[in-house]
């Protein structure tokens, strides 16, 4: 249902998307609205995420056994679906957080390096 | 139909709550930072996105949520179709047609070419047979006994290796009338090499194959239960083969089922010809050993016969060997026949689905706008595709539930066609899972070879001029007119295709039925009786049973003429090595052949066929008589042509010895005398039965009455001379004519009635697109006539465009159809020989269904009243 051009910025969303939940949901069991006013919050209004992505890749996480997920009442005494961290999901935020890191030190050294250049 | 709760990785009622109660906490954040209730509500719808999209991109992740949905689609498309009945029939139909005759050949085929025998599921089982050097295929040949001891004895190839060979025999017992069977002689090995053991009695043993065993018999389980009624107590009994007294050992179970029809199997007991290497009469039957393919077996046996050749050279120069596959073997003839009927009906299903794409793509006026609000309320590209796609599923599994219908009727037509020509037992038509998962495939196939262009183009819509005005956009554009244009003039190449073709048949059908047998057929009874060696071993018994029989016939009230020929027309003479007086051998060393005749005295005069000089056999030509023979007008023109034939000499080479010569009496006209279905004259010669009297002979008599009339009354003369004696083949010789040309006829229709069904589909398709047409220039034909346009005006303009479509067809049919017999050439093996006749015959029958088709949309143009048609929109 998505055209090309479409999935290539999923692509691009989804991996970091991801990685910004598993990340979330490191303080403990959140639901989705908790989710995303969290990121929201903590990158400074920065982030500026579509909500509506939200579940599909909460679907996506459940599936790889990265998160789990079940009814709760929530602090405001409301039915909601509460997401939680598994072992699996942990080591792998790990994982990928060292990645990003390293992504993110590589990729600043090349533009700080090219700008010396110029 | 809904997925059951459990089965859901998540219900769609919980993704909503989910998403309700996520909006829910957004719209109170929204109110603490002092917005509007109202103000909070769309902020927080904007925030979300389209819920929709992310509801159905949740679902996509799921398997069986997709299945939810693909349930969805459907309901949705059976409601649809249900509301459009009209049009939901007419693709249904179209397309249940072609998947009918699709079903219906291949089951016909699954039946010939791959449905395995019982036996042949025993090991990887290849058919063994001589090879005429220089010869094409097919052209086998049979192998000697002593040949088949040494490919046994050396090849490694094959764990088992059975010899076997046909013999037509007749049986007496005290039970019923004594008749003529089809018999196997196999070596002792065959039954355990095929794991059939017999269902009672015992099998063949090495003892049974010796010389001077005591002859035995197995039964098949057709033979025992139409002749014995399933008595077992035949078991241990003798009967009698040939006169022979032989002993019923067993009976084989009903699997037990050769390629080739059979009554019953006798041990191979090489005794008297069978011990020399120059009697050849076998054929061979290998199961490939472990780790053997058919190439190495193939290349052992060639080794093999290659020094066989050399050390034998007096018995086997220039004999090759044949290896192959079972179904190459067999099904030569039939699989060239079967593998013509499945391109034609791959060409129907074609056109049906031509038609069918055309019918949607016409539909799209009207499914534009409901899918371009679909669109805009957020469905995907591939979601509306698939909704399409299911759409046409939907109506193509319809129309193969009809197509199974029409199978079941048509092969049960085929079956009755069929029946009484030789069909073999183990032709089984009944449906297997094969057929059925053909059906399947092929009724999804179409869903989708319909269905998907016409879905593509939709789905591309353009959703602000459509919902602008009303779907015009979608149908109208000058693309979508070339498309359906496209599809038309396929259609009408298709049945171009396949209306060229059929012509072909039905033309060499008509000639081959005008043209000219050689004799009279109307009014002759024939039969066929053949005398055992055993009683009838001195030429003076034989002479002396057939002299008794002609007389007794001759003196029935009804019949004018009687005589003897060792084969009735249409079937293969004899074959006769020979030279001609004063004519030196072409090729020397090869013998030449030719095709010959036994005949007795009269047979020209009971045929019709008086002879075109000198005269016919006598009683004079007998073993005391000059030796004699008659040649026919192909004959006599080969080699004296423009001369008298009469009175010139030629002579025979048999065992390698020339005879003595032979004096030419009289010149025959020429007779079809050939198994092939062409009707082709070749040189003959005849020989009179009185010095050369054979023991089975047909019989024949002309007479005054309806021939069939008489056929009791010459079974009862043969019984009265001899009870023993079987009469077969008993039949007026225009029936026996008929059974030859069953193949031709049959199939002939066969492609007869696809070619109607595509060009009738093609007509329609056109006719729908014309109207079409005509619907959307309402408009503009109102305006001409109101501008004083005449009817005849209207009526060209409109015949132009449908006839430009049927040109277009036409013109690309005939190329297809002329590439394809190119193409088919060998196959056809010059059969058939297309000719402008033949094209011009289909061109003019395609411009008459193409004017008929445009004729009624051209007929209501010239009614449109310019008033209501300016007003219109």
């Amino acid at each position: 249902m998505t055209g090309p051009k479409d999935n290539d910025r999923i692509q691009l969303l989804q991996g970091t998307l991801d990685l910004l939940i598993l990340q979330t949901l490191v303080f403990g069991p959140c639901h989705g609205h908790g989710i995303a006013t969290n990121i929201q919050s903590t990158s400074g209004e920065v982030l500026l995420i579509d909500h509506g992505s939200l579940y599909p890749a909460l679907q996506r996480l459940e599936k790889a056994g990265l998160i789990a997920s079940e009814w709760g009442i929530s602090d405001k005494n409301r039915r909601a679906r509460f997401y939680k961290l598994t072992r699996l999901g942990r080591s792998r935020l790990t994982a990928e957080a060292g990645k990003w890191e390293k992504m993110v030190r590589a990729v600043a050294r090349i533009l700080r390096t090219e700008g010396q250049e110029a | 139909m809904r997925i059951p709760r459990w089965l859901r990785w998540r219900s769609h009622d919980d993704l909503d709550e989910e998403i309700r109660t996520h909006l829910q906490y957004e719209i109170e954040n929204n109110l603490s930072r002092g917005m509007t209730p109202e103000d909070a509500r769309s902020a927080a719808l904007r925030t979300f996105g389209n819920a929709t999209r992310v509801q159905e991109r949740v679902r996509e992740g799921d398997p069986l949520a997709v299945a939810g949905s693909v349930v969805q689609d459907l309901q949705h498309s059976l409601r649809l179709w249900s509301k459009n009945p009209g049009f939901a029939i007419a693709a249904v139909v179209a397309i249940g047609l072609g998947i009918g005759v699709n079903a219906a050949i291949f089951t016909v085929a699954n039946a010939v070419l791959l449905k395995p025998l019982a036996y042949e599921a025993n090991g990887h089982f290849v058919y063994v047979q001589g090879a005429e050097a220089g010869c094409e295929l097919p052209c086998d040949t049979a192998r000697s006994y002593p040949d088949f001891l040494d490919f046994r004895a050396e090849a490694k190839s094959f764990d088992a290796l059975v010899a076997y060979a046909f013999a037509a025999v007749n049986l007496s017992d005290t039970r019923e009338a004594p008749e003529r069977y089809r018999a196997m002689k196999v070596t002792a090995n065959a039954f355990s090499t095929f794991g059939q053991q017999p269902k009672l009695g015992r099998d063949f043993t090495t003892a049974d194959e010796r010389v001077g065993a005591a002859p035995v018999a197995l039964l098949t389980y057709t033979l025992w239960e139409t002749r014995y009624g399933r008595d077992a107590s035949i078991i241990g009994k003798a009967i009698r083969v040939d006169d022979v007294p032989t002993v019923v050992i067993g009976v084989l179970g009903p699997k037990m089922q050769f390629r080739v029809p059979l009554d019953l199997w006798l041990p191979l007991v090489p005794s008297g010809q069978w011990q020399k290497r120059d009697h050849r009469g076998l054929m061979m039957l290998g199961r490939l050993a472990q780790g053997a393919t058919l190439q190495s077996a193939r290349s052992e046996m060639t080794t093999i016969s290659r020094r066989l050749e050399k050390e034998y050279s007096a018995a086997d120069k220039g004999l090759g060997i044949s290896v192959l596959e079972g179904r190459d073997y067999f099904n030569r003839r039939i699989r060239t026949v079967l593998v013509g009927l499945w391109i034609a009906v791959g060409l129907v299903l074609l056109v049906a689905c031509a038609n069918v794409a055309n019918l949607l793509l016409g539909r799209a006026v009207a499914r534009a706008r409901e899918i371009s609000i679909r669109v805009a309320l957020g469905a995907g590209r591939w979601r509306i595709v698939r909704q399409l796609l299911v759409e046409s599923i939907t109506l193509s599994t319809a129309g193969g539930f009809l197509g199974w219908l029409l199978a079941i009727w048509g092969v049960r037509a085929f079956d009755i066609a069929v029946a009484g020509t030789g069909k073999p037992a183990w032709v089984d038509f009944s449906m297997d899972y094969t057929v059925f998962a053909y059906l399947s495939a092929i009724s999804i196939g179409a869903g989708i070879a319909f269905g998907l262009v016409p879905a593509l183009r939709l789905s591309k819509v353009d959703v602000h001029a459509t919902l602008k005005d009303g779907g015009h956009a979608a149908s109208g554009g000058s693309r979508g007119r070339f498309l359906s244009g496209l599809l038309v003039a396929g259609q009408m190449a298709t049945a171009v295709t396949l209306l060229v073709g059929t012509v072909l048949v039905v033309r060499t059908l008509l000639t081959l039925y005008s043209s000219e047998i050689g004799v009279k057929t109307a009014g002759v009874l024939t039969m066929s009786v053949s005398l055992p060696d055993t009683t009838y071993s001195r030429p003076d018994d034989r002479l002396n049973f057939y002299d008794q029989l002609q007389t007794r016939i001759r003196a029935l009230p009804g019949v004018e003429a009687v005589s003897l020929a060792s084969s009735l027309p249409g079937h293969e003479g004899m074959s006769f090595a020979y030279e001609v007086e004063g004519s030196p051998a072409k090729d020397s060393g090869a013998n030449r052949d030719v095709r010959g005749l036994i005949v007795a005295p009269g047979y020209f005069h009971t045929m019709g066929a008086e002879t075109l000089a000198g005269r016919e056999f006598t009683g004079a030509d007998s073993l005391a008589g000059m030796p004699a023979v008659i040649v026919n007008r192909s004959f006599a023109a080969q080699y004296w042509p423009g001369l008298e034939a009469v009175g010139r000499r030629l002579r025979l080479i048999e065992g390698g010895a020339q005879q003595p010569w032979l004096t030419v009496v009289g010149v025959a006209p020429d007779i079809w005398q050939n198994e092939t279905i062409r009707r082709e004259f070749q040189p003959l010669i005849y020989l009179p039965y009185g010095q050369r009297p054979l023991g089975g002979m047909s019989v024949m008599a002309r007479t005054r009455v309806p021939p069939a009339t008489l056929a009791q009354a010459l079974r009862l003369e043969v019984k009265q001379l001899d009870e023993h004696l079987t009469v077969y083949a008993l039949r007026t010789l225009d029936a026996d004519i008929e059974l030859h040309d069953w193949a031709i006829r049959v199939f002939g229709s066969m492609f007869a009635i696809f070619a109607v069904i595509a060009t009738v589909l093609a007509s329609v398709g056109l006719y729908a697109v014309v109207a079409g047409a005509v619907n959307q220039r309402l408009h503009e034909i109102g305006v001409r006539i109101a501008l004083g346009a005449t009817s005849r005006d209207i009526v060209v303009s409109v015949l132009a465009q449908g006839m430009r479509q049927v040109a277009i067809g036409l013109v690309v049919g005939l190329l297809a159809a002329f590439g394809l017999i190119r193409a088919l050439r060998s196959l056809l093996a010059g059969t058939f020989r297309p000719d402008a006749a033949t094209f011009l015959i289909v061109a003019l029958l395609l411009i008459m269904a193409g004017l008929v088709a445009c004729a009624i949309p051209a007929r209501r143009a010239t009614h449109v009243d310019p008033l209501v048609a300016l007003r219109l929109d």
